[in-house]
């Protein structure tokens, strides 16, 4: 019951802010506090969205333990977040890997996605750009410094990004 | 950028595209908008961009036909053949015209792997066309993902050495329009904005900034799935579709806000990963199009 409270209060807070920015366009003449407000109102209504379906699942879990029936299967929405304990050795920050090592992590099966670039292993398992533990035809598991360079040259800052794993030998 | 429209105007896609019409009927009825001819060429591909824009809603292609420009060249859709037709090809290049290129560039054996027609008994190559077109052209559009990469048909192993129009004309500016096939709108609208104002602002890869500005991934509905981490596991769950594949998060087009059909649906409001169609590289650069054997979070582990 607390939950749905809280569920409740994050929606009309949502909707109070979107309010507040619907205002805040339909006065300001600075078109890039507009795109801002318009890129959070965006956001604001899909977060609305997701608390909905939320709450939806809440209310027909409660309706089905109610009445006594077996528990139908809610959203995977109502399921804990993935704990990130769930892989031990990604709490290692100074792994070394050889080459043959690193290829284990390929993203296969429910295994996590590492990459090399320069010497470093990177977690890419959550990486937008790696869906599938793949980007643009390349295949997790593999040193990439040649084509992390080809492609992103000078752009360190998307390794920055990365959570680190440990280090290639 | 200061003139933007703001509510209380309707902001949906048929009341934009409504104004959009209304100014360039106004501008061409007044004579500051001139309707201009349009070749329409294809080479080496399936003819799907074409008949993604007989779908076109705002405006639609009856209207572009009537109304926007002349379409005096169309390898699917004029009335006149053989010899006839291409005659009206090569006289088109004595006016005025804008180029719109769907399909590859067959380059193997001098083009003969895609001929278009004949021209004084001799067959016309795409590459020829491609080239002699590009080359009088005063706007040129590569329309869909075989004519700005390669797209599929440039896909592994390629055997027509297909490779997108701008490796045969690389000194002609182009308006690079990716997507297999490419929106109704994308095409249309960009058509439009060349009669009205003239070249749309594009990005480094020559994509016009209207459509092609924004990843799926910052405008998808299931944003909030991905930032949870909850992740669908089979086609047909309502969450993040990351884990089997999707491309959106690098994929740059207005699909989530635009849609497909006559504005009605598009993959992933119908439970299917983007699979990248748009993007370049496309297919071989976005497979696997589908993974059922990857990260997702294992239970018993």
């Amino acid at each position: 019951m607390q939950n749905i409270r809280m569920l409740q209060q994050q929606v009309n807070s949502l909707i109070s802010q979107a309010k507040h920015d619907i205002y805040t366009i339909s006065v300001t003449s600075d078109p890039t506090a507009k795109q801002l407000r318009l890129q959070r109102l965006w956001d604001a209504l899909t977060s609305i969205q997701f608390l909905n379906e939320l709450l939806a699942s809440h209310a027909i879990s409660s309706i089905s333990a109610s009445s006594n029936g077996p528990a139908q299967p809610t959203m995977p929405a109502s399921q804990p977040l993935p704990a990130p304990a769930a892989y031990p050795e990604l709490t290692l920050p100074n792994q070394t890997f050889t080459i043959q090592e690193l290829s284990n992590y390929d993203g296969k099966n429910g295994r996590p996605a590492y990459v090399a670039v320069g010497g470093v292993v990177y977690d890419v398992t959550n990486n937008r750009a790696w869906a599938a533990a793949t980007h643009f035809g390349l295949v997790s598991g593999k040193d990439y410094t040649q084509e992390f360079a080809s492609c992103h040259a000078g752009q360190k800052s998307i390794l920055a990004t990365l959570p680190v794993i440990g280090r290639l030998v | 950028m200061e003139n933007y429209i703001l509510p209380p105007e309707s902001l949906t896609n048929e009341a934009i595209a409504a104004r959009l019409t209304a100014s360039a009927r106004n501008g061409i009825e007044d004579g500051s908008v001139k309707k201009k001819n349009l070749v329409y060429l294809e080479l080496n591909g399936c003819s799907g961009n074409i008949i993604s824009l007989l779908n076109g809603a705002n405006p639609d292609f009856e209207y572009m036909m009537g109304s926007m420009v002349n379409l005096v060249y169309s390898n699917s859709l004029m009335a006149a053949e053989g010899e006839q037709a291409i005659d009206r090809l090569i006289k088109a290049m004595d006016e005025d015209y804008i180029l719109a290129v769907e399909g590859a560039v067959a380059l193997r054996d001098n083009g003969l792997y895609n001929i278009i027609g004949s021209w004084q008994g001799k067959p016309l190559t795409g590459l020829e066309a491609a080239k002699m077109l590009g080359e009088k052209a005063s706007h040129i559009l590569a329309v869909g993902a075989c004519a700005t990469h390669g797209g599929v048909s440039a896909a592994r192993p390629n055997p027509s050495q297909s490779v997108g129009l701008q490796e045969v004309l690389p000194d002609k500016d182009m308006i690079k329009l990716p997507g297999c096939p490419v929106h109704p709108d994308w095409f249309l609208g960009t058509l439009a904005h060349i009669l009205l104002y003239g070249d749309p602002e594009t990005d480094n890869l020559g994509r016009p900034l209207m459509f092609y500005s924004t990843l799926i991934h910052d405008r998808c509905p299931r944003r909030p799935f991905f930032d949870r981490g909850i992740f669908a596991e089979k086609l047909g769950d309502k969450t993040c579709l990351f884990k089997l594949g999707c491309r959106g998060p690098v994929t740059r087009t207005d699909c989530p806000t635009r849609q497909w059909n006559g504005h009605v649906n598009w993959p992933i409001g119908d439970d299917t990963p983007c699979i990248g169609c748009a993007q370049f590289g496309f297919p071989d650069a976005m497979a696997p199009f589908i993974s059922y054997d990857t990260t997702r979070v294992v239970k018993d582990e």
